[in-house]
């Protein structure tokens, strides 16, 4: 018994060290470095985009995402719940900055949103990708899905489907990319405030942390 | 066999660390790169998990295995030996081994992105299945 009793003892204590030290790790602030040199800590983000919230905002939270990527809809929540308790201090400005390497599916997203947006329904659809994420992120064809979505929220569906070949929608989307590609993001979805770059986590608490930190600067 | 096994045991507790922090961080924002270029694009792919299941976990689990199975050949009791553990070592870390080629594969290939961690992880595997004895043939019993 005791000769089994030493090697569960240091399975055990191994297994809560290496768990202590992924904590600490984890618990370290994000510092992203590439080989090309570390991300700028201040961007020069201005223009496109699409904005929530009131134009006299204080601050600006900008985020650079992809309607397919997993984190990106992890965040939304968040997002939508940090702009509804601070109303009037901040707005958010987003920036389409698909993967299509990794994401087949992000391309046509973000110009389902812009073709919901020719008819005024941009963050509508917006919210609906993310929320619906699941249901077409896997999707071989994904069209159908983001008509019915167009359809849910009565949008003309003609005219959403005209939208999603728009090249000048498309055109838009590339802009976007561009400018994620000068600030040098990395990840997405990456978050910017008032051009400076944040890393904030999944909690609602690190949010609010990050806002009321700017709000008192 | 002894040293082979602290080795391993060593590879597979930083193993550990790695699928753990992996774990913790996958739902706690984007994961930045240090070496390597897009760790979130690699760690948010739909080859990230396996039926639901994040490749961090099971990885969790495989490295947690290998470093039990060293760790009880390391205090076997001498007049008992665990003559299973090194065959058992083996197929297990060359079963990983076939798994990280393919992933560093789908890197390399489908994603073109590459992540360090799951390099370092791919680096652990190699290392562990270079030390692991091969079992050899079977003696027939007298």
């Amino acid at each position: 018994m005791s000769k089994l009793l030493k090697p569960l003892i240091v399975i055990i204590l191994a297994v809560a060290v290496a768990a202590g030290t992924a904590v600490y790790l984890g618990r370290q602030p994000d510092q992203p470095a590439e080989t090309g040199g570390s991300a700028p800590k201040h961007v020069d983000i201005r223009g496109g985009g699409h904005t929530r919230g009131p134009e006299n905002a204080q601050l600006t939270l900008v985020e650079f995402g992809d309607y397919q990527c997993p984190s990106c809809g992890a965040y939304h929540p968040f997002v939508k719940e940090i702009l509804s308790r601070y109303p009037q201090q901040l707005r958010l400005e987003f920036h389409h900055f698909p993967l299509v390497t990794i994401h087949p599916n992000s391309m046509m997203a973000s110009m389902a949103a812009e073709a919901a947006g020719v008819q005024g329904r941009y963050w509508d659809m917006h919210d609906a990708l993310f929320e619906h994420q699941r249901e077409w992120a896997d999707s071989p064809n994904a069209e159908p899905i983001f008509i019915a979505l167009a359809s849910r929220l009565g949008l003309d569906t003609n005219k959403f489907m005209q939208g999603l070949r728009s090249p000048d929608l498309q055109s838009r989307i590339l802009q976007d990319v561009t400018r994620g590609n000068d600030a040098k993001v990395e990840a997405v979805p990456s978050f910017f405030i008032n051009g400076e770059q944040v890393h904030i986590t999944l909690s609602m608490e690190d949010f609010v942390k990050v806002i009321e930190a700017r709000l008192h600067k | 066999m002894k040293t082979r096994s602290v080795a391993i045991a060593v590879l597979a507790f930083i193993g550990m660390v790695d699928a753990l922090y992996l774990s913790i961080k996958r739902n706690a924002g984007p994961i930045p790169c240090h070496v390597t270029r897009g760790c979130t694009d690699v760690l948010t792919s739909r080859f990230s998990e396996i039926g639901g299941v994040p490749l961090s976990w099971i990885g969790l689990a495989f490295y947690v295995v290998i470093f039990s199975l060293a760790v009880f050949k390391v205090f076997e009791d001498p007049k008992h030996p665990l003559d299973w553990v090194p065959g058992s070592l083996f197929y297990l870390a060359g079963a990983a081994l076939i798994v990280s080629a393919l992933l560093v594969g789908i890197q390399a290939f489908i994603l073109k992105a590459f992540c360090e961690y799951c390099l370092l992880s791919a680096a652990l595997v190699l290392t562990m299945f270079l030390l692991a004895p091969h079992p050899g043939p079977r003696k027939l019993p007298q």
